[in-house]
């Protein structure tokens, strides 16, 4: 085994009351590697984040982080995870600033009884301008975009200073050239900062020319490769259930899943 | 003015006042955040039947309040985490169960006690002195707790999983938050009454979340709120000769109604509550 495994589920299974979520799954995470994962509505997507979170547990098999079992992380270890949850909906007038929402990513780091200080300020003014949120410090957290909603979680997980950042669809409900830059955000954030990354999105064309591996999900993990290597129609319309055409375009492959017309 | 001062129980029932509208507004905030509304009033129930059952049983009602607050909270608050039933729905059962065991009690007592039913309607005017070392002691306690985990419980009332994700001990920090409410709901038994005290805890918030947008403002205008109708209901309820659990209660509300009226964001209640 490679000494730079970060993650490792191995014939993990987790169940919902009797139902089985995720069976199965066995996958090797490489430190710095980015990992789109796709799959359809209640695949398990959102669970297999949750598993690296320890905020569910393996029935059966085991899931690992950092050499060590999830559902016993400790604080410091949850610190060095950034995890940018599915879009719940943001109470709009819940009283919590841009600011407020960026340092409770200190708070793990900082542990009980210690409040936040000088450089822990730095750290949120640093991650507010590599997000690009600068001026919106003092703004409440549910009267902005979803846009900027999403920004100000991504510099939320930053602050935590993490190496691995676990996004769940952070662009769904974002308009394309919005999606666009927060994608490269997130792309840039993965070379400058070397952090491994495991990416939830329906958007399959968006994301396969930034990530290094993609992972299919349906229950079981289909599918684990580069892009060129899953995206086949053979695969995916197995997945979705559905016809899929898989063309080449200026910088890659493109899925048309579904109802298609030719243009 | 300065005559009323003089008694030593109106200095209890103002010093009594000062803390109880501090907690409970402070307190208040939480309540209202995490919509744990409805486990007040049920709490409040629960207290109730402890306060009968030590007056049946001859032992200090106030013990048997907290026990019976303490199980309630914790029992809702386990059933509901592990997912067993909805916390409201808990709460119901619960609502219910220990009001009926408050009648049973006071059917239990043959005799008509008026002081159990003073600590249905509160009467601070009649707060003792250890009535008020308990106050202050616990009041105390709580503001401490609320002090020391500011962050953590900003952070659970903000969004619980990604709390938990963060490494935050949601767990304890969940119950202990159960018992500061269950806590505070004990002390101001006695003076604002079983009935009315959720109108303590959720009314000075309530009225805080129509005017601001920032965590820690909320908390200054909830406990001013808070502290200014509690003393302003002793001094009405002294001066006109009215019920002070009442007085309080109203008072707070028409500065609730007030505060939505003054709004700059025409918020409703509901969203409050929702
Ligand atoms: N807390 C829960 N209790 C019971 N079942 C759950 C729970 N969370 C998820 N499930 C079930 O587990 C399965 C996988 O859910 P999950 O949220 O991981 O799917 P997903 O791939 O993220 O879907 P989506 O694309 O809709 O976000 C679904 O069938 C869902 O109904
Ligand atoms: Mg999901």
């Amino acid at each position: 085994m490679k000494n730079n495994v970060i993650i490792t589920f191995s014939q993990a299974t987790i169940n919902y009351q009797q139902r089985a979520a995720l069976e199965d799954i066995s996958l090797d995470v490489y430190q710095g590697e980015f990992i789109g994962i796709i799959g359809p509505n209640g695949s398990g997507k959102t669970t297999l984040l949750k598993s690296i979170l320890g905020l569910v547990r393996p029935s059966k098999g085991s899931v690992q982080i950092f050499d060590c079992a999830c559902h016993k992380l400790r604080c410091h270890h949850k610190a060095k995870i950034g995890y940018i949850p599915q879009k719940g909906q943001i109470d709009p007038n819940f009283p919590v600033t841009v600011s407020e929402t960026v340092m409770m990513g200190r708070y793990s780091s900082l542990g009980l009884f210690h409040r936040p200080s000088k450089p822990d300020k730095g750290l949120v003014e640093t991650a507010l301008t590599e997000v690009g949120m600068t001026g919106y410090e003092d703004a409440t957290l549910g009267h902005l975009s979803g846009g900027q909603q999403q920004r100000v979680l991504i510099a939320r997980a930053l602050v935590q200073q993490p190496e691995v950042l676990l996004m769940d669809e952070p662009t769904t409900g974002i308009d394309p050239p919005t999606q666009h830059s927060i994608i490269r955000l997130i792309s840039n954030l993965h070379k400058n900062l070397n952090l491994t990354i495991l990416l939830v999105t329906h958007d399959i064309n968006m994301i396969s020319p930034f990530v290094d591996r993609i992972a299919l999900l349906k229950v079981r993990l289909f599918a684990i490769g580069t892009p060129s290597e899953v995206l086949n129609e053979k695969i995916l319309s197995e997945i979705y259930g559905k016809q899929v055409v898989v063309t080449t375009k200026e910088n890659g492959l493109y899925v048309i899943v579904g109802d298609y017309h030719y243009v | 003015m300065f005559e009323m001062l003089s008694y030593e129980f109106m200095q209890r029932a103002l010093i009594a006042s000062v803390i109880i509208g501090l907690v409970c507004s402070i307190i208040g905030v939480f309540v209202i955040l995490k919509n744990l509304t409805f486990i007040g009033a049920g709490t409040s129930h629960a207290a109730f039947a402890g306060v009968t059952l030590g007056y049946l049983i001859k032992f200090s009602p106030l013990s048997i309040a907290v026990l019976f607050s303490l199980i309630t909270v914790w029992i809702v608050g386990y059933l509901s985490k592990k997912g067993y039933l909805k916390l409201d729905a808990s709460v119901g059962i619960f609502y219910s169960l220990t009001m009926a065991l408050a009648v049973l009690f006071i059917g239990l007592m043959k005799i008509y006690n008026a002081e159990v039913y003073g600590y249905l309607f509160g009467s601070i005017l009649s707060v003792t002195k250890l009535d008020l070392a308990i106050i202050v002691l616990l009041g105390v306690v709580v503001l401490f707790l609320v002090y020391l985990f500011f962050k953590e419980f900003h952070f659970i009332t903000f969004d619980e999983e990604m709390a938990r994700a963060g490494g935050i001990p949601t767990g304890w920090l969940s119950f202990l938050l159960l018992t500061m409410i269950a806590l505070t709901i004990v002390i101001s038994l006695k003076s604002v009454g079983a009935i009315l005290v959720f109108a303590m805890i959720v009314t000075p918030a309530a009225a805080a979340y129509q005017l601001t947008y920032s965590m820690i403002r909320m908390f200054i205008y909830s406990a001013l709120i808070g502290t200014g109708s509690s003393v302003s209901g002793v001094f009405l309820s002294y001066w006109l000769d009215l019920p002070s659990g009442a007085t309080t209660v109203l008072f707070v509300s028409f500065v609730f109604f007030l505060s939505v009226l003054l709004s700059p964001k025409h918020r409703t209640i509901l969203t409050a509550i929702n």
